[in-house]
């Protein structure tokens, strides 16, 4: 079975901005869990559709994100770019 | 330059997002267009050098072209009567040297953002830009970013260049964008998608926006 974590506002945000940014249908967008594939996966995440993904979230959640943390596991899967999301999000809460 | 609308009253000059962003939005920007015109607003698109149909290789784009390309286009489809500017993310950066009575901005994007997001789109394409966008004195060649080649000087120009704020300026951005904004639309944002696409519903209701925005300005 698989897991189905608590909605949060960042995780309903990553799924909108993947909507809105690749042009996504919203059901197969919320149908989306935390293994669900990404970058090499999807073929509309492109290496260039990544920066307006990134700068998208980065806006919509007032967060910054170094160059140097965009790696290909954040973007691996929907959970682990929703949690790379929420950690920010944490972490900016926390200064 | 293409022109919509009637040959008298003001005329509306749209400035469109910059680059890639251009491609992504011209469909949706002259579809608000035909829709001023069917509200008998007149406008103008213009071409800016290294955009569009211009002939001038983009690694020749600069800043300050940029602007005065822009002024001298809204001069020429406007005469004498009144220009009203309506431009889109970074085609906010553009309308400085243009005497407009008024500007309306959708989601106005600071230089900084845009050049960040260029440089991040090489980075994710494997292609790490090295460039220090505070040193003027740095002469290296241009660079290539997602198949345009822009020269040094423009990404530093446009690292440093800000909206226009005086003046009669209305601002819309999309309702997820958190930054200010004299009104908030629901959309999604064309800009950022790789595939032109186009949202009448929200053509509609930003063609109503402009159309009541021009008549205000008016009185």
């Amino acid at each position: 079975m698989t897991t189905h974590p608590a909605p949060s506002t960042v995780d309903q945000t990553v799924r909108a901005v993947l909507k809105d940014v690749l042009a996504l249908d919203a059901d197969r967008v919320a149908a989306f869990d935390d293994d669900t594939a990404l970058f090499g996966a999807l073929p509309e995440l492109d290496s260039m559709a990544v920066a307006g993904v990134l700068t998208e979230i980065e806006d919509r959640l007032h967060i910054l994100i170094e160059d140097d943390e965009v790696d290909g596991e954040m973007l691996e899967s929907f959970g682990a770019l929703r949690r790379f999301a929420e950690a920010k999000v944490g972490a900016k809460k926390g200064t | 330059m293409i022109r919509f609308g009637p040959a008298t009253g003001p005329v509306v000059v749209a400035v469109l997002p910059l680059l890639e962003e251009a491609n992504r939005t011209r469909t949706f920007v002259s579809g608000m267009l035909r829709r001023l015109a069917a509200r008998d607003i007149a406008s103008a698109l213009p071409d800016l050098p290294g955009q569009g149909e211009s002939l001038v290789p983009t690694e020749n784009a600069m800043l300050a072209g940029w602007r005065t390309a822009l002024a001298s286009a809204a001069m020429e489809a406007a005469g004498e009567r009144p220009v009203h500017i309506l431009s889109f993310r970074g085609g906010a950066l553009l309308d400085h040297d243009v005497k407009a009575a008024s500007r309306w901005q959708l989601a106005p994007a600071k230089g900084e953002a845009l050049v960040r997001e260029l440089l991040r789109t090489s980075a994710a394409a494997g292609a790490r830009i090295d460039i220090d966008l505070g040193n003027y004195n740095d002469e290296g060649g241009p660079v290539t970013i997602a198949g345009n080649a822009l020269s040094r000087t423009l990404l530093r120009d446009l690292n440093a260049a800000d909206c226009v704020r005086e003046g009669a300026v209305r601002v819309v951005r999309l309702d997820t964008d958190p930054a200010v904004a004299d009104r908030k639309v629901a959309g999604a944002p064309l800009w950022r998608q790789s595939e032109p696409g186009d949202d009448s519903a929200l053509a509609d209701l930003l063609a109503d926006d402009i159309a009541d925005w021009i008549a205000r300005c008016a009185n």
